[in-house]
């Protein structure tokens, strides 16, 4: 089953830091999303910015695009990470190791299988299971 | 280079739908998803199931994480799904935004850091190849 875990941040940490104090911290990440790739758990992840862009789309069917910087609460989605999972202890395990400073939180949300529907998801297999396919 | 595209609405309103109705929804939305597909784009993008089923993980220092049912934020307006598309531009990933088949919601588009010219790989494979047989 697929989770999607997202990174809230308070504070941005990454944007405009100097790669040298950056480093500890992303070689952290690249550890972690190594972890979840050897394990077959890893679809995809991402770091993101800010919302640089919204679109909105009203009762009428009209689309409004605004440009940012907006005026957003505190927390930020720092980034995600889509896993295949056995189940969400597997996914809060994951959520526990992500290696995101103290203080930010990991939510983890399941998908929502729309196979039993009859529509397949067209998101890529895991990376590992993709490797060796 | 990666967008994300997060799709906030206020959750529930499908709840009296018809399967006609339901069926309607989601065509539209499966189309939307084929069209990124053959276009080179789509690389992953799901439905979230409603936000009760969350669960939040809040991460301390010298302790251990706190875990939590329920999502982060108790609002209205939740996180109902997201696609992660590969865009030559933000103007790309902007029509793409203006087309997703919402009711009524709004679609965040944030660019994904690239860190690789730092030397570090990108785990997220590529965009998928559209099947050839439908």
């Amino acid at each position: 089953m697929k989770y999607l875990l997202s990174y809230i941040v308070g504070e941005r940490t990454m944007e405009g830091a100097d790669p040298e104090e950056m480093k500890p911290a992303m070689d952290a990440w690249a550890a972690f999303d190594r972890e979840a790739v050897d394990a077959g758990a890893l679809i995809a992840g991402e770091p993101v910015e800010n919302v640089k862009t919204k679109v909105t789309v009203g009762e009428d069917g009209e689309r409004i695009v605004t440009d940012g910087p907006f005026a957003e609460s505190k927390e930020q989605l720092g980034g995600f990470c889509l896993l295949e999972c056995g189940d969400l202890d597997e996914a809060l395990d994951w959520a526990k190791k992500v290696p995101i400073q103290p203080g930010a939180t990991v939510e983890v949300r399941p998908i929502m299988d729309l196979s039993q529907f009859g529509y397949e998801s067209a998101t890529v297999a895991p990376a590992k299971a993709k490797a060796t396919a | 280079m990666k967008y994300v595209l997060a799709l906030i609405s206020e959750e529930g309103g499908m709840e009296d739908a018809s399967p006609e109705e339901m069926k309607a929804v989601m065509d539209r939305w499966d189309a939307y998803t084929r069209t990124a597909v053959d276009n080179g784009a789509f690389i992953a993008g799901e439905a979230l199931q409603p936000s009760p089923t969350a669960t939040t993980v809040k991460i301390k220092e010298g302790e251990d994480p706190v875990v939590t049912d329920g999502p982060f934020a108790e609002s209205k307006e939740q996180l109902g799904g997201f696609y992660l598309f590969e865009c030559k531009d933000m103007d790309e990933a902007i029509e793409y935004a203006k087309g997703i088949p919402f009711q009524e919601g709004t679609v965040e588009v944030r660019p994904a850091m690239d860190f690789t010219d730092l030397g570090y790989e990108d785990f997220t494979p590529g965009p998928v190849k559209a099947k050839t047989s439908r």
